[in-house]
């Protein structure tokens, strides 16, 4: 991949306001303010990486708790955790969510314009389907609401239905607008649209609706075999992804896992789809960790895009676990053990980053704010896309 | 004068400029106007040679416009002391060194200039099979026409360790602008493609007594260095053309001499353990033909099985150890083959005959394998697959839309047969896991290839033997699917449909196929029609008719027919044409692209007559680039 990274103008403070003609600390407080909500408005959707990673968590620690799950190696781990950690747990992904959910409200209302050059990015509009992502895991998460209920339908209505949309526009612009075409479009980040379907299958398939699930998951996995194809092909000349952004890689072997997952919850058993597309996915997982030269740029400097180690890994842990349930042996058990502790890891690792390097991780500019002598069009993020 | 090489010859052991050696008196006696080639002592070049401070010399010197030139370029020559010697060969040969001078005196100090260029202008003088043999200059008629010849050089003895040369590859030619030497003596020209640059080789003649050869042999390795780095995907898809990108283009050059043979050894590529897969699969069909209920009218004895079968396994070893003893030897080459776009592929070959020879296993032999045989032999294509999906996915300049060619298919059938394998052997999930890896590359490499992408720079434009590897994939995959599912079931029967009709669309064309040169590689064709024979065999298990037993018979003649004409021309091209293994110019490219590409393929084209060239040649104007 060729790696170009383009330092975008910073525009600071974009959003100044007229000075209002009252007295001189109202005019400051008033300029801070506004300062500080300029500076709240640059988290991208790229953020939602974290809450992402935090609600994977979760949803991992529910399902090795589970009583069907016949972790026999994890047994002992997962009961001495007590059950308050993974309430801790859920509740920091429960909060990170709302916080992201809330800034990005924010610039909604804020910065349109950078709403709108986002959506049209080639790597930025696939993060739009992450708060959804998000949402759908921390439901299926979730240790007080049963997926029969009528809320847990009703909130899976309200996250599928934007998925659905976003679907729909995507999806749409791959094979009739002129300009975005697939072939030069197409990137690692495109996955999250396929995942976005298949976490949506799944969740349907734990309630029951077994057609709703069959329908989503049959539009991700069609579209996913197109830009499986496509992503492998690395036309010459396709946008290629900035160095900084290479853990987003980790996404190749997320879709497959996600699948393997999603079809497990269709069919009902771990069949044999479910293995290869699991296989599929662990193979693609020893392929980029045998790599290791491949993420040597990103890794000088902590920036939001090493949150997108810890979700792929955490599906894979998953899928191991639905795995070593249905395949009751040795190998699979060790597999999942494995796994289960390497997410952990990260996502603490990650945790811990984020604590003591804040500053490397805030925004420092708004890297879609449209500036006047760059069209939109020609926008590329940065370090912290 | 036209011509503007120069050959200088050292002479470090009789010291410098005292006596010459006689070659020197010789060759300076014949250098008169001219370019000569100059066939003293087995110098084989035009190339004028200007032999240094001697008396002589001014001789020499005054004859001819370059002379002058030359004249004051000279003494740079003699900037390195006498006592550095650039490469050894003999004890008792001078040591030579070659710079290029060029046409105008641009100052080329020695120490900097860094080609060699010898090309015929004439085009072809001399290059002559034999370089060490002794001949006069009538032996400039014997070389091979349309030879022009790109040699770059380090220059200076002993300084050449410090100086990358452009052209790597050096040291080969060295050894062409030698003097007499014994044909016993050591062809340096191959040193960069032995292992350690020929130290091993030393090491064991040492070993078993042979003289030792001047230590001056250290510069070798020096120069060897530089040649670590292997060309650029790039530079093979600049450098070769031809459905196996196997032909050397006209604008380019080999570093190694194209004219002799090479050391056997080097002549034998990775490709030939297509004749491997060829025959175990052929071990196989008649396996199945002979144990299969539906085919049991055919009376076929379990007998052929095991001729073919031992056939095959002894071919196996041999051709094994043959690469192996590459592998030790010449490990360069291997190296360079490993970077070829085309026979990277057939690495997994020698995996995948492997698995054909334990699936083809008489049952008089033994029934039962041990599973640990397939961990063994899966491990192999594991860590390859590893590397080469990879390089496509994130991989720099191997991308699949740039590399994919139907070579590739034998990447992706090692899959299916390792699935087909375990299955068969009753492990459960192993296949599965090869199966799934094999299908969803499959995908992509079959989208990939029927696109024909216009940046594809490796897709045969004309049809071939290689395409009928299309049809290996959904074959074996068939059968692999329906062995871990246990039964014919609807997925492997849509995969038989395809393998079928690929099949059948390639056979149709099959007036398409003609004007290829022979190649081994063609042996790994084979086994996909064997495949496709065997698979319907076990589909008219499945589904028992006269239609389907009669494309079983049908497909197993035309396969087993194939494989015969094979043989057949095989062991003709070995015993009669004696071009079985001709040199692997494929593996010979050099780094970069010569500077003089151009007039290259000119002079590649221009006439053949050495003595039109030779009559001609003053009238030409030298434009070599040095």
């Amino acid at each position: 991949m060729e790696e170009r990274e383009q330092q975008l103008p910073i525009t600071t403070n974009s959003s100044t306001p007229r000075q209002t003609p009252t007295t001189g600390l109202n005019i400051v407080a008033t300029s801070k303010v506004l300062a500080w909500l300029s500076n709240l408005t640059r988290f991208h959707a790229g953020y939602f990486r974290i809450s992402l990673s935090l609600c994977g968590q979760a949803l991992l620690w529910k399902t090795l708790s589970e009583p069907t799950t016949d972790a026999h190696a994890l047994r002992p781990v997962i009961h001495t955790l007590p059950s308050a950690a993974f309430f801790f747990l859920w509740s920091l992904a429960l909060f990170s969510l709302v916080a992201l959910c809330l800034l990005y409200a924010v610039r909604c209302l804020f910065r349109f314009e950078s709403i709108k050059a986002e959506l049209s990015h080639h790597v930025g509009m696939n993060y739009l389907f992450a708060p959804w992502i998000s949402w759908l895991l921390l439901l299926e998460s979730t240790p007080f609401l049963h997926p029969k209920t009528a809320s847990y339908l009703v909130l899976w209505w309200v996250f599928s239905v934007p998925i659905f949309v976003l679907d729909v526009k995507i999806y749409g612009q791959w094979f009739t607008k002129g300009r975005k075409l697939l072939s030069m479009a197409a990137n690692p980040t495109s996955q999250i649209s396929v995942i976005g379907n298949l976490v949506g299958a799944r969740a349907a398939a734990r309630m029951g609706w077994r057609e709703s699930a069959l329908c989503m998951f049959s539009l991700g996995m069609a579209h996913y075999l197109v830009l499986f194809v496509t992503l492998y092909q690395r036309f010459v000349g396709s946008n290629s992804l900035p160095a900084m952004l290479r853990p987003v890689f980790f996404l190749f072997f997320a879709a497959p896992g996600m699948a393997s997952l999603a079809w497990d919850s269709i069919s009902g058993t771990f069949d044999n789809a479910s293995k290869m597309l699991f296989f599929l996915s662990l193979f693609l997982f020893a392929s980029l960790v045998s790599r290791p030269a491949l993420f040597r740029r990103s890794m000088r400097r902590f920036n939001v895009a090493w949150w997108a180690y810890s979700f792929p890994l955490t599906v894979l842990a998953l899928a191991a676990t639905e795995y070593a349930q249905e395949v009751k042996g040795f190998i699979s058990d060790a597999l999942m053990l494995v796994l289960s502790v390497l997410s952990a890891l990260v996502t603490l690792a990650l945790l811990v980053f984020t604590f003591l390097k804040t500053r490397d991780l805030l925004p420092h500019d708004d890297p879609f704010a449209p500036s006047s002598s760059m069209s939109t069009a020609f926008v590329m993020p940065t370090l912290q896309t | 004068m036209e011509n503007k090489d120069l050959q200088v010859q050292l002479s470090t052991k009789q010291g410098f400029p005292e006596e010459l050696p006689s070659l020197l008196k010789c060759i300076t006696s014949q250098t008169i106007a001219g370019f000569d080639s100059v066939e003293c002592g087995g110098m084989n070049y035009q190339t004028q040679l200007v032999t240094i401070p001697n008396p002589q010399e001014d001789a020499t010197a005054g004859k001819g416009l370059e002379a002058a030139e030359l004249h004051g370029q000279v003494n740079v020559i003699f900037g390195p002391p006498p006592s550095s010697p650039v490469e050894a060969t003999d004890c008792h040969e001078p040591h030579a060194i070659s710079v290029s001078m060029p046409a105008s005196p641009s100052g080329l100090h020695i120490v900097q200039a860094k080609k060699v260029l010898f090309i015929d202008k004439a085009g072809p003088t001399a290059i002559d099979g034999q370089p060490n043999q002794p001949s006069d200059s009538d032996s400039i008629n014997s070389r091979q026409p349309q030879q022009g010849k790109f040699h770059s050089q380090p220059i200076s003895a002993g300084n050449s360790c410090g100086k990358p040369t452009e052209g790597k590859v050096s040291d080969p030619f060295e050894s062409q602008l030698r003097i007499p030497r014994n044909d016993s003596q050591r062809d340096k020209r191959f040193d960069p493609f032995k292992t350690w640059s020929g130290k091993l080789e030393r090491q064991l003649s040492n070993l078993r007594g042979k003289p030792q050869e001047p230590d001056l042999e250290a510069a070798n390795d020096c120069h060897s260095a530089e040649n670590e780095t292997v060309p650029a995907v790039d530079r093979y898809f600049d450098a070769l053309e031809g459905p196996e990108l196997d032909t050397l283009r006209a604008t380019e050059v080999s570093v190694l001499p194209e004219d002799k043979k090479w050391p056997f050894l080097l002549r034998f590529p990775i490709s030939s353990f297509g004749m491997c897969l060829g025959v175990s699969s052929q071990a196989i069909l008649w396996k199945t033909l002979a144990i299969s209920p539906s085919m049991s009218f055919l009376h076929v004895s379990l007998t052929v099985n095991l001729v073919l079968w031992c056939i095959s396994l002894a071919l196996m070893a041999t051709i094994f150890l043959i690469y192996f003893l590459k592998i030790i030897f010449f490990f360069e080459a291997v190296r360079r083959e490993y970077h070829h776009p085309i026979r990277v592929n057939f690495f997994f070959a020698p995996w995948i005959a492997c698995l054909f020879l334990v699936l083809g296993l008489p049952p008089s032999v033994t029934v039962n394998v041990h599973a640990a045989i397939w961990y063994v032999l899966m491990a192999p294509i594991f860590c390859l697959e590893l590397k080469i999906y990879g390089q496509w996915m994130s991989g720099g300049q191997r991308r699949l839309s740039k590399v994919a060619n139907p070579s590739n298919h034998l990447s992706i059938v090692g899959n299916f047969v390792g699935a087909l394998l375990g299955a068969s052997m009753g492990l459960k999930e192993g296949p599965i896991f090869f199966f799934a890896v094999g299908l969803a590359h499959y995908t992509v490499l079959f989208v990939t290839l029927y696109q024909r992408l216009p940046t594809n720079a490796t897709l045969p434009k004309e049809l071939h033997p290689v395409f009928f590897l299309f049809v290996a994939a959904p074959s074996v995959a068939c059968m692999a699917w329906a062995k871990i599912h246990g039964d014919f079931d609807y997925g492997s029967r849509i995969a038989y449909f395809i393998a079928m009709f690929l099949y059948a669309s390639l056979a149709v064309r099959i007036n398409f196929f003609r004007g290829f040169r022979f190649s081994l590689a063609w042996w790994a064709y084979t086994f996909p029609m064997t495949g496709a024979a065997v698979a319907t065999i076990k589909y008219s298990m499945e589904v028992t008719n006269v239609l389907t037993q009669s494309l079983s018979v049908g497909l197993s003649a035309i396969s087993t027919f194939t494989v015969t004409a094979l043989l057949v021309s095989t062991i003709i091209h070995a015993f009669i044409l004696h071009d079985l293994f001709p040199n692997d110019i494929s593996i010979a490219i050099t780094q970069k692209r010569p500077k003089f590409s151009k007039k290259l393929a000119h002079l590649r084209s221009a006439s053949s007559d050495m003595k039109d060239i030779e009559a001609s040649l003053p009238k030409n104007n030298p434009e070599l680039e040095l």
